[in-house]
């Protein structure tokens, strides 16, 4: 193995507990929402108003979407107004088509073997930002105000359903908005597998402890090797 | 019938009592959702005002809406209700056919220009210039422009009028589409169902005859009072659905005992309509009550999210038994096969590189 050249703190404290708070958001979330999709567990036994079953699903699924909601804020927040160089937004420019030009394409060629060797980044690589402006933050902001939009079904004229009840009429009914909350929920799974997969082999290939990175903060940058 | 005739008026001469004619208004009050304090307002207005003169038109449709509407128990009798409005206008009920019934719609709009009402049942056909619904001669799509110009409000009768309904379910081979994307500039209240509650019905030209304006409406544009909550928020059976107690198979004992319908593909919980509180038929049943899922009616394009008996719908562009659970788990498989080749190369091409180094 090659030596350890610089140590870099790359993820502060926020950044990390903003990650794996959403990661758990995100298990319970998908766990529950298709339960509530389609109940599995059998039928509790005695009088239907002893036993809540599917209601301490759905609350469940409710309480996690509050504290989803509160965590992609706070990190909008912290993307927006924290100056951190590698959690904020400022570098992220898919209006420019500068932004697009050689880092994009370089990564993009090498993602595709393409390319011999790695571009190195020490935040996110532009493929990274963009995978995850398109998958978690639109779709993060999908699911939110879709969801909001079926919790304002519960209580019309409420304050939720004042502000997100919009979103009815947009997608074709309470059961357009359903229909489209369920399968956009399906990007997450989809996204959790390119996610573990590219990191683990950027820890491979590139070496730069980017796995840890998320738990301790830290990246390695390590020795050019010559030979890969 | 003179349409000068006020409903108090209508009911002395069918032998109704005063103190029927007062129930019924309290009734009406309270089916609209108004404080107790206008039921005056409504007597006053059922007794004074004449009553409204209403050109009912029927398209491309079944008739049920006409059927439910005429099966009204509060008012009274079916064929009182059809005199809550001077019903000077209607294909199906009308004794006067042919021209003679043609020259009395154009009377109406020429004798009550901008205060009669337009009903409009079933959807309008825009395909091939509307040649797919013709009336007397003439094409439903232009009976409709003529008709609504004069009018002071347009009511949408029924699924077809409201959203669509069967006619305009894909491929929707004539055209047909819902009164509002015709008429644009008149005030228009729609009251969706296959068919529409009967009690809904009347209870919409109520207001607007008490208070000459349209009801409060929601995003969809329909009566808050009737559309303002789903099936599935007032259903009886709710008590199963919370506790998780599901019906799996029509003949299983769980159907029996009346559990909830959810996993048969009820679609109360996305279904704004007044079943679960109204019911029909004087308060008989629903269709749940009577054990049989909710096919969500009143929603838009009901008839391209089925099939009804499942609870996630079909994707109808690639092709049947597609659903989004399908989607998904072949998109997540997809990306997993992806990552599983993906490092196969990465592997591969280390391998090269370390024994290119070797060399």
């Amino acid at each position: 193995m090659s030596r350890i050249i610089e140590e870099i703190y790359v993820w502060r404290l926020p950044v990390r507990l903003y990650h794996w708070i959403n990661a758990l958001c995100i298990v319970v979330l998908s766990t529950t929402g298709m339960y509530i999709a389609w109940p599995l567990m059998s039928a509790p036994v005695g009088e239907a108003a002893l036993h809540h079953s599917m209601a301490l699903w759905r609350y469940f699924h409710y309480v996690v979407a509050f504290i989803f909601i509160g965590n992609f804020l706070y990190r909008m927040y912290y993307a927006l107004l924290v100056n951190d160089q590698y959690a904020r937004f400022g570098g992220f420019r898919p209006w420019s088509p500068e932004w697009w030009g050689v880092p994009f394409k370089e990564q993009v060629a090498s993602y595709l073997f393409l390319r011999e060797d790695e571009p190195n980044y020490v935040g996110h690589n532009p493929v990274a930002a963009l995978a995850h402006f398109v998958f978690i933050f639109c779709g993060s902001v999908f699911m939110i105000v879709t969801g909001l939009a079926m919790y304002g079904e519960n209580n019309p004229g409420g304050f939720t359903e004042t502000w997100f009840g919009w979103a009815l009429p947009l997608l074709g009914g309470s059961y357009g908005l359903r229909y489209a909350h369920h399968l956009v929920a399906w990007i997450f799974p989809f996204y959790v597998i390119v996610h573990l997969y590219a990191v683990f082999r950027h820890d491979i290939v590139d070496r730069t402890s980017v796995t840890s990175s998320i738990i301790t903060g830290f990246k390695h940058k390590v020795e050019d090797e010559a030979s890969v | 019938m003179p349409t000068t005739q006020t409903f108090a008026e209508v009911f002395e001469s069918r032998g109704i009592s005063r103190r029927d004619f007062l129930k019924f208004c309290s009734f009406t009050s309270v089916s609209l959702g108004l404080a107790p304090s206008m039921l005056p307002k409504v007597v006053e207005a059922m007794e004074k005002k004449p009553r409204l003169p209403v050109i009912w038109l029927h398209g491309l449709e079944c008739t049920c809406c006409t059927e439910s509407f005429i099966r009204s128990s509060h008012p009274m009798t079916a064929d009182l209700v059809l005199n809550m409005i001077s019903l000077d206008y209607d294909e199906t009920l009308n004794a006067a056919a042919g021209h003679q019934l043609e020259e009395i719609r154009k009377k109406i709009m020429k004798d009550y220009n901008g205060k009669y009402i337009l009903a409009v049942e079933g959807n309008i056909p825009t395909k091939d210039n509307g040649v797919y619904c013709m009336i007397g001669g003439e094409s439903f799509l232009n009976i409709v422009k003529e008709t609504a110009a004069g009018a002071a409000a347009v009511i949408a009768w029924g699924a077809c009028a409201s959203f669509g309904c069967v006619q305009n379910a894909h491929p929707n081979p004539t055209g047909a589409v819902p009164v509002s994307e015709i008429i644009k500039d008149k005030p228009i209240v729609k009251v969706p169902g296959c068919p529409p509650i009967a009690e809904v019905m009347t209870g919409v030209i109520t207001h607007f005859h008490t208070f000459g304006t349209l009801p409060e409406l929601d995003r969809l544009g329909r009566p808050k009072a009737f559309y303002g909550t789903r099936i599935h928020d007032k259903c009886y059976r709710r008590a199963f659905y919370d506790a998780g107690m599901f019906v799996h198979a029509f003949d299983e004992e769980s159907t029996r005992k009346g559990w909830c319908l959810y996993k048969m593909g009820c679609k109360g919980p996305t279904t704004y309509n007044s079943c679960s509180k109204i019911q029909w038929n004087a308060g008989t049943s629903f269709p749940i009550g009577s054990g049989h899922p909710c096919i969500g009616c009143s929603e838009p394009g009901f008839w391209d999210k089925g099939p009804f008996y499942t609870r996630l719908a079909e994707v109808s562009f690639l092709g049947t038994d597609t659903t989004a659970d399908k989607i998904g788990v072949v998109a997540v498989g997809a990306a997993a096969a992806g990552a599983a080749a993906h490092a196969a190369v990465t592997a591969v091409k280390k391998q090269k590189a370390g024994n290119d180094e070797k060399k």
